[in-house]
């Protein structure tokens, strides 16, 4: 999982419509979600509630610009 | 071409069988004898067929991915028990299929969503199939043209060649710190190109810059936002580049159109995550890319050395940095860097014009009114900046950012017109750069209150009244339209593409899904949201146009009105820096604050 998430340019998209009473307890749940996946620099692009619930997409940064990316070493069979 | 074959064409679909007849198009093409059954045939109506048609090849589509297993794996099963399965070549394609599924099912080939029609006409033909060559090269897109340059507005020309020649004579016996530092860093390439020390210049280029850049020449430090890229990590971007070159195979964009071009700016920072960012672009069907550099670089006088990255927007300016990121670029791709605004504008079009870019972009008002170049300070270095993207053969665009200030379009307009004029007389080639925007001017008078169209074209239609030029509306298109949703930042890129291309502008540049967003860099995936949509809207118009309502045409006469009325108060105002500085060009209430950085910094003499 590591080396594949190495092959990330940057950051990591998770789009989802989640079932909830606003905007704030959906991206709450979205950063849990986030949080249990082991993503760790994460933050909510956006979220949009209407009706039953939220579109949410969060994103969690795997190499932020001057970081030493894992996409830049020679690529092995996953 | 190899033995015609008897080929069976038939859909397991109730109704979709458009791919088998697009392929059946090629294989007729290519000499073979083909049978297209109808969509409703059963599995054993098919068997039938095969054997009636004694077909050598047979090709089944299934779209629907319901029971799609079940009714291939009956199929399979009928032509075995038909004792044919030794005689005939089977193959299935459509959106429910994967090769994988096809060769678990006992088919020969199967073919998933995307596959060529060339790629079933070498099955059928049993050869393989050899793709377009990866690392293709495009030819390198034209934004200039051949444009004429021609004045149709007598009166404006006339006003624009007074303030013309007041700038030129104005700056003919002044100088600045920038303008000595770009003559000095020339030497520096000259001398290091001969292989020659070039270090007591550096000293005297030390002397003539900040502390934390003078630092970096005489003490070795860095500015402390950055770090020095290492060896090893220059190493790996070097295979990188090779590896991601040999498998390009860039898209087309523009389908049945020659114009506009299609930049998209980056700047995440960091060179090797630019050139990341950079090949996505390339791949994508980005026909250029634009060098977007950090704000402190603009307010700092002077250049640091060496690779170097930061965690900050904009990419820093060196010339290693540059190099860097132009040995990655693909041979087609054209490339700008933005020289415009700040302290070091001379010497960056000198690094532009060595490391091979194509473009640069240079405006005085904007620096000075809307980006903190003192006025002074950016007329004298943007004079200098214009003979040096002559020298360097380097066509600049003319930005008119100020609108996003609050300065109102025909204002900027006319700072935009002084710029190209004198660029025109200087031996340059200007790019008229008008912004498709929802700026601060159009929420006041909601003049896109029902739509985006009118006011963007009627900028289009006023500059046409005024010169034939090109035309590279950005910088990005939509500015201040698009949203943190990436599908509506998309579709609003994607739209104000199309009507740039119903407008016959030369070039445009788009931003990426991210534009929005502003809690962290932007995302690489992002540019390909906004490249696709740019794509689709091509497709969707093609040759057709956009049709403005009459009031495009009613303001974009008010606009020509209005930008001679200032360029006449400029003329009477009777000195170009003065006029920034009392407001003729966008005064403090309307957003245009002269800008200090720099201030006092021009000497009298050469």
């Amino acid at each position: 999982m590591t080396q594949d998430l190495d092959r990330i340019v940057d950051a990591l998209d998770i789009e989802t419509f989640i079932v909830c009473r606003d905007e704030e307890e959906g991206m709450e749940i979205m950063r849990r979600i986030m949080g249990n996946m082991g993503l760790k620099d994460i933050d909510i692009v956006f979220c949009q509630h209407l009706g039953p619930g939220a579109r949410v997409r969060a994103r969690g940064y795997i190499f932020r610009s001057g970081d030493h990316y894992g996409w830049l070493k020679e690529e092995t069979q996953a | 071409m190899s033995v015609a074959k008897k080929v069976v064409l038939a859909p397991l679909d109730p109704v979709h069988d458009i791919g088998l007849k697009m392929i059946r198009r090629g294989l007729d093409k290519a000499g073979h004898s083909t049978t297209l059954f109808p969509p409703d045939y059963s599995p054993q109506e098919i068997v039938n067929g095969i054997i009636e048609h004694e077909a050598d090849v047979v090709l089944i589509s299934r779209t629907l991915g319901y029971g799609v297993e079940e009714i291939l794996a009956k199929f399979v099963d009928l032509v075995d028990a038909a004792g044919i399965r030794d005689r005939v070549k089977l193959g299935v394609g459509g959106m429910a299929i994967r090769a994988e599924l096809a060769a678990e099912l006992g088919f020969d080939e199967g073919f998933g969503p995307g596959t060529p029609m060339e790629a079933a006409v070498a099955f059928v033909e049993g050869r393989e199939y050899v793709p377009p060559k990866a690392g293709a090269q495009r030819d390198k897109f034209d934004v200039v043209g051949a444009s004429p340059y021609n004045w149709k507005n007598n009166s404006i020309k006339g006003l624009l060649d007074q303030i013309a020649q007041q700038i030129i004579s104005w700056s003919e016996d002044k100088s600045s710190p920038g303008i000595e530092r770009a003559k000095i860093r020339e030497e520096i390439i000259r001398l290091e190109d001969m292989g020659k020390d070039a270090s007591q210049l550096k000293k005297e280029y030390a002397s003539l810059s900040d502390e934390v850049i003078s630092d970096s020449y005489l003490k070795g430090t860095i500015h402390p936002q950055t770090r020095r890229l290492e060896q090893s990590e220059l190493d790996s971007l070097k295979q990188y580049v090779e590896r991601t070159q040999a498998r390009m195979n860039p898209t087309n964009v523009r389908h049945t159109l020659d114009k506009p071009g299609v930049f998209s700016q980056y700047g995440t920072g960091c060179p090797f995550m630019d050139i990341a960012h950079i090949k996505v672009a390339e791949g994508w069907g980005a026909d250029g890319v634009i060098h977007f550099d950090p704000s402190w670089g603009a307010r700092t006088e002077g250049f640091m050395e060496g690779y170097l990255t930061h965690q900050q927007d904009g990419s820093v300016i060196t010339p290693q940095n540059l190099q860097a990121i132009k040995d990655a670029l693909m041979g087609s791709t054209l490339w700008q860097v933005r020289a415009h605004r700040g302290l070091n504008t001379p010497e960056t079009v000198v690094l532009a014009g060595h490391s091979g870019a194509d473009l640069t972009k240079i405006n005085i008002c904007y620096g000075a009114l809307g980006a903190g170049t003192e006025p002074a300070r950016l007329t004298v270095d943007g004079v200098e900046s214009i003979k040096l993207a002559a020298k360097y053969n380097l066509p600049f665009d003319v930005v008119t950012n100020e609108e996003l200030c609050g300065v109102p379009a025909h204002k900027a307009f006319a700072g935009m017109l002084i710029v190209a004029n004198l660029g025109l007389i200087l031996g340059a080639q200007p790019i008229l750069q008008p912004l498709f925007c929802y700026s601060p001017e159009v929420m006041i008078n909601e003049t896109m209150a029902d739509n985006y169209i009118d006011f963007n074209a009627a900028k289009i239609l006023a500059l046409r009244e005024i010169i034939d030029a090109p035309i590279w509306p950005g910088a990005p298109i939509g500015f201040l339209t698009q949203s943190e949703e990436r599908v509506q930042s998309s579709v609003s890129t994607g739209l104000h593409a199309a009507l740039a291309a119903s407008l016959g502008v030369n070039a445009i540049s788009i931003a990426t899904s991210d534009e929005a967003y502003s809690g962290g860099p932007i995302a690489a995936a992002s540019r390909v949201d906004t490249l696709k949509a740019v794509k689709e809207n091509f497709r969707f118009f093609g040759q057709a146009k956009i049709e403005p309502t009459p009031r495009a045409q009613q303001w974009a006469a008010e606009m020509v009105t209005q930008i001679e009325e200032v360029l006449r108060n400029v003329v009477e105002i009777g000195d170009f820096v003065d006029a920034m500085y009392k407001g003729a060009l966008g005064t403090r209430d309307e957003g245009a604050y002269p800008g200090r950085a720099g201030k006092d910094t021009v000497s009298g003499v050469k």
